[in-house]
């Protein structure tokens, strides 16, 4: 097992982010292994905290959001009421004892697309910097 | 008269939460906070039973949404949408598409013909379709208890030679023996798929509901085990042609099935030697030469041919060609030689809906094999991962054998009541009838020819004026 496989990064992102199809997906559960778990939305903002605290409580160490750029949403704001959404998920978990990276969030770019695989090796590396969830053990 | 055949469906739930088409979203804030919300007046109180699989993170409300957008249009502040899911449309691909999975699920959780809206806005030929369409001319009225209940219409077929004429001596009675034949009650054969996350509670589950079908189930040699020693009846092992043991075929097994090969001769008789009643069909790829293919083995005495297609439903070697075509070419051509009823016409290549099984017999098939659409009953997402050794999503392989059973008996059950309402909608009674009767279809092709041939052609390259 190697060390990006001790953690487990719960990935939410919308499914307008750029190479992320199903066969991206099934690229980066290959390389990741039970690492990584992939769940794609039609829009970021449709995410609440419980779906962040679920997937903390029941599996992730780590749970990140990918959105859009800011502006080209299709249901308009969703990406800013995700970061919303993001903001409280942070305090609930801190008022728990838990730390505030252990919920993610990167906002895609218009200028410099980047494709899922990258944003999720991004992800995955501010994962590993984080010990284990004391909720699982 | 016999008894009716009747296929007995009940209610399988499923044990995964199911990829909803489209989902809701809604924003909280900004949210006016009215004395009752219109969520609270969703007719199916959609929002009072919220769940969420944390499997799948699949919220139960995309499930229970009906799709009356009243909360979308009713709400002041314009807070809830609803919109298409990435991982519906995700799934499967363009010939085992979404909307096809899905109505296979359902049929397989209820057992019953799928319903869907008046009219249908969509193209009728095309890439991906057959541009094949059944007579219903003899449809006379709507249908209140579905025909099986007042009408009687056999959907049994016969897999084996059957004899063109029989000879009786003075004393009237037979002379020589009838030929023995496999009668199954549906044209219907399950047949293991290529992949899937496949254990062998899957292929027990899949036997026994083969059983209960009382028709056979193809499956590779090397996956019948122990577990399967009392259903050798309704078995149809996969043999290769020198890899494995005869000595393996279940002792009570009826029929086995081979692989084309130019030595198919010295095969059969092996087998032959071993256990001398067993029919053996033989399988050709539906590709150049399945014709002559064909004709050689019904010259040579084999009476059981099966022509397979690839799961796309196309050609083995041309993927621009339907299977259909296949099935025609190779039953016309044994027709033409005056040996078609000597020989058991069996199809198999993507079947995905109950449809495809009456187009298939009208081609020219006697009877056709089911494959994906049984692991789609168990929820299959014809999502791939098990072909990389990814993790399967609905874990089919934990499935147990009886829930198994159930949900298979649940979509042929659906698919043979569709089959008996096409029929008699055709105004056939018998399966056996339907067989290579082009009569009752329309086929685009013809029907362009007819319609515009004789305004000439476009030549390719030129545009019109
Ligand atoms: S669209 Fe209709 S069925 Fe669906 S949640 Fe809204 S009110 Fe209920
Ligand atoms: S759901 Fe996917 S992984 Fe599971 S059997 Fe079907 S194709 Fe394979």
């Amino acid at each position: 097992m190697t060390s990006e496989q001790k953690r487990t990064l719960a990935l939410y992102y919308c499914q307008n982010v750029p190479a992320s199809g199903e066969r991206e997906r099934q690229d980066l559960e290959e390389k990741y292994g039970r690492g990584i778990r992939l769940f794609t939305v039609p829009c970021s903002g449709r995410l609440e905290p419980i779906h962040l605290l679920l997937a903390l409580e029941e599996f992730a160490d780590v749970v990140f959001i990918i959105t859009c750029p800011e502006g080209v949403c299709r249901y308009s704001e969703g990406n800013k009421r995700a970061k919303k959404r993001v903001e409280k998920t942070r305090a609930i978990i801190a008022s728990i004892g838990l730390e505030v990276e252990r919920i993610g969030m990167i906002i895609g770019s218009k200028e410099n697309p980047i494709s899922l695989a990258d944003h999720a090796r991004a992800a995955m590396e501010r994962t590993l910097k984080l010990p284990p969830s004391p909720v699982h053990n | 008269m016999p008894s009716k055949y009747m296929i007995h469906t009940k209610t399988v739930t499923n044990r995964f939460q199911p990829v909803s088409k489209s989902g809701i979203i809604a924003w909280e804030e900004g949210c006016l906070k009215c004395a009752v919300c219109v969520k609270k007046r969703c007719v199916y109180n959609v929002y009072d039973k919220r769940g969420i699989d944390s499997r799948h993170m699949i919220e139960s409300i995309d499930n229970l949404c009906m799709n009356c957008y009243r909360c979308v249009q009713n709400c002041p502040k314009e807070l809830i949408h609803k919109s298409l899911n990435p991982e519906f449309n995700a799934m499967g691909d363009s010939h085992w598409s979404p909307p096809i999975i899905v109505r296979l699920w359902n049929q397989s959780q209820t057992g019953k013909i799928p319903v869907s809206g008046a009219g249908y806005p969509g193209p009728f030929s095309g890439p991906g379709f057959d541009s094949m369409w059944t007579d219903m001319s003899e449809i006379v009225r709507p249908t209140r208890d579905g025909i099986h209940g007042r009408e009687y219409i056999s959907t049994a077929v016969d897999m084996g030679k059957t004899p063109e004429h029989l000879m009786f001596n003075g004393s009237d009675t037979l002379e020589g023996e009838v030929p023995s034949i496999i009668d199954i009650p549906l044209p219907i054969i399950l047949k293991m798929p290529s992949f899937g996350t496949i254990s062998p509670n899957t292929i027990k589950g899949w036997a026994m509901g083969a059983r209960r079908l009382g028709t056979l189930i193809a499956l590779p040699m090397e996956k019948i085990d122990s577990a399967l020693e009392d259903m050798g009846g309704c078995l149809m092992p996969l043999v290769l042609p020198r890899g494995t043991s005869i000595g393996n075929i279940p002792k009570n097994a009826k029929i086995i099935e081979i692989p084309w090969t130019e030595e198919w001769q010295g095969v059969v008789e092996d087998i032959k030697g071993y256990i001398p009643n067993l029919f053996v069909s033989v399988r050709i790829p539906m590709a150049e030469g399945m014709e002559e293919k064909a004709l050689s083995l019904a010259r040579g005495g084999i009476s059981i041919i099966h022509l397979e297609g690839s799961s796309m439903s196309r050609f083995m070697d041309d993927n621009t060609r339907n299977l259909k075509d296949g099935i025609r070419l190779v039953h016309m051509k044994l027709v033409e030689e005056n040996i078609r009823d000597g020989v058991t016409l069996l199809a198999s290549g993507g079947l995905a809906m109950a449809e495809h099984v009456a187009k298939a017999i009208i081609c020219g098939a006697d009877t056709v094999f089911v494959d994906f659409p049984i692991l789609i009953a168990l929820e299959c997402r014809m999502c791939r991962r098990c072909t990389k050794g990814l993790s399967c999503p609905v874990e089919i392989d934990t499935a147990s054998p009886g829930w198994v059973a159930s949900r298979v008996v649940n979509l042929i059950g659906a698919w043979h009541n569709q089959l008996i309402e096409v029929m008699g909608a055709m105004g056939i009674r018998d399966a056996r009838r339907l067989r290579g009767e082009v009569g009752r279809a329309m086929f685009f092709e013809d029907m362009d020819r007819a319609a515009f041939e004789s305004m000439g052609q476009v030549e390719e390259g030129c545009e019109l004026e």
